[in-house]
């Protein structure tokens, strides 16, 4: 025996609450396109990595994970220390208009949830300086970072994305 | 009190930063844990870092009410407008090592006889990969989206209240679950990004809206099991579903043991423009032995928010339906002794963050609990911060 009474009202509500979905999915895909970097230079990001690092390549979307820290393990297992540079820097504009698609503010939110929600134990590093991110990169083991290209230096290994090495045509990061 | 909010903020910041453990990094204001002492690039063991969330509330309405979300449930008839602190919460994670972490979270509740101190969660994690985390504690329930975004952190979410299907000290779903959980990525799941979270517990106790934090009331252990995608083409979008399932019984001060079966199903953006969030949930018990009758209710909301773009963009308007059936002849949501109301209601308001650091709220609720009842109306304030 079935005690659930206005079964069919229910399940109308439930009905109706997939036409809802369903709206709203139509909503999200008009829903205006994040703003674009608004720096003006087309100088594009470099992704570096610890030399010992396995990775040579990353998807633009496994970049992602990585840097929202869905993926928080190279494919050795070895932990990702993340090194993101300073408010102002104008690779971190990139970075958080096309990698996080995200406002400063968002930024923030997004990794006060992150470690709130005992997703993360800290959050990414921030490194002030281009030398910093260079000497970092190179000095902590699993760590990932990023510069703009024409300021990396020899020592960290440079990413990649999608096959493309920054300054190529369609590199992701510029 | 704008000026005054954003003052303490900026001063609980300040005195929350500590030396940095090079000239050249730093944590990003509450975000990194400090490492005073050790070298460059070297991690020290064990870090600590504490976060806080607070709130302040104003509500008015046309009836006096019971209030709900408390952590000690429901508490006698509430005034038809008031001041309430809200709850002070503050959040600790540690890492001990490379791959093993703690998080804790306590909360202070203001009530009527004075505040009560809770543990809300309390979690040792071990870390093999992305694949496979296992961990041991107090949790909130993971089958319902909203209970582990924004747990006690009420800046973090965009309304005053969380819906009620999964309010604080409510009974409709277990809002704290004590045991294990193993959690990870789904691997060879592609572009989908599919993540699973597991987990077997004590399931609810002597009182249904609180677990069974001193053990297991009933020697018959919850399991629940979520699987949701993130999607590499919407990354911002997360959907999926869980199945929770307990059995529950004269522990409870029922007259005969049932099967609880809880499925939900989720669809949310994440993002800010919109911001959308709807959620779904199918309560069944089912008497186990005797005439093996079952009970179902039925919960869901729909919220849609979405971040304007001027004024800096500090304006956020909100909006949520949440719709509750509870059978009146459930016996384990019975009204003299569980009480779970069922609810059709709107809220309608609009989220000013004046700082960084800290939000404004106000909301206009209308809502009905059964039929025939009087609508309830009111209106709603609360600044809620973190520090």
């Amino acid at each position: 025996m079935n005690h659930s009474g206005k079964g069919a009202i229910h399940g109308a509500g439930l009905g109706l609450m997939g036409l809802a979905l369903l709206a709203m999915a139509a909503l999200a895909a008009w829903r205006t396109p994040p703003p674009q970097a608004g720096h003006g230079a087309r100088t594009p990001v470099a992704i570096l990595v610890n030399p010992a690092s396995p990775v040579n390549n990353l998807s633009l979307s496994d970049l992602r994970s990585i840097m929202l820290g869905n993926r928080q393990f190279w494919p050795n297992h070895d932990p990702i220390v993340l090194l993101v540079r300073a408010p102002v820097a104008p690779e971190r504009n990139v970075v958080l208009h096309t990698i996080y698609q995200m406002s400063e503010a968002e930024f923030r939110q997004y990794w006060i949830a992150k470690i709130f929600r005992d997703e993360m134990a800290t959050g990414p590093k921030i490194v002030y300086g281009a030398s910093a991110t260079n000497e970092l990169v190179v000095a902590i083991p699993g760590a990932i970072g990023f510069l703009e290209a024409s300021d990396v230096r020899p020592g960290p290994k440079v990413l990649t994305i999608n096959g493309l090495k920054p300054g190529d045509k369609g590199y992701p990061l510029q | 009190m704008k000026k005054l909010l954003c003052a303490a903020a900026f001063l609980a910041l300040l005195t929350g930063l500590r030396p940095l453990s090079a000239q050249q990094t730093a944590a990003d204001g509450p975000l990194a844990a400090p490492q005073a002492g050790a070298p460059a690039g070297e991690v020290k063991y064990p870090s600590l870092e504490i976060q806080g969330f607070a709130d302040i509330d104003f509500s008015a309405q046309n009836q006096r009410l019971q209030r709900v979300g408390t952590a000690t449930g429901f508490t006698p008839p509430g005034q038809s407008s008031d001041f309430d602190l809200g709850q002070f919460v503050l959040h600790f994670a540690g890492q001990l090592a490379p791959r093993v972490s703690y998080f804790a979270e306590v909360s202070w509740t203001a009530g009527p006889n004075g505040y009560s101190t809770t543990i809300e969660r309390s979690v040792l994690r071990y870390a093999f990969n992305d694949y496979f985390k296992i961990s041991a504690g107090r949790y909130h329930t993971p089958i319902v989206y909203w209970n582990t975004a924004y747990h006690h952190g009420l800046w973090l979410q965009t309304t005053i209240n969380r819906p009620e299907m999964i309010q604080f000290g409510g009974r409709l779903i277990p809002v704290h679950f004590v045991g294990l959980q193993a959690q990870g990525l789904v691997p060879q799941s592609g572009s989908l990004n599919l993540q699973y979270d597991v987990g077997i517990g004590n399931g609810r106790g002597a009182n249904i809206a609180e677990p069974g934090d001193a053990g297991d009331i009933n020697n018959n252990r919850a399991w629940m099991a979520t699987l949701t995608a993130q999607p590499d083409w919407a990354y911002k979008w997360e959907f999926g579903g869980s199945v929770y399932h307990d059995s529950i019984g004269q522990a409870s001060g029922l007259p005969t043991t049932f099967g609880e079966w809880i499925r939900t199903i989720r669809l949310v953006d994440t993002g800010e423009t919109p911001e959308i969030i709807a959620e779904a949930a199918d309560i069944r018990h089912d008497e186990l032995g005797g005439a093996g009758s079952s009970w179902s209710s039925q919960a869901w909301y729909v919220q849609v928010a979405y971040r304007l773009p001027w004024f800096q963009a500090q304006w956020k308007p909100y909006y949520r339906f949440e719709y509750i059936h509870i059978p009146k002849t459930d016996p384990v949501f019975n009204p003299a002794t569980n009480p779970v109301p069922s609810l059709a209601g709107s809220i309608a308001g609009v989220r000013y963050d004046f700082c960084s650091y800290a939000a404004f709220k106000m909301e206009y609720r209308n809502s009905r609990r059964n039929p025939g009842e009087p609508r309830i109306q009111g209106a709603f304030a609360q600044i809620a911060l973190t520090f």
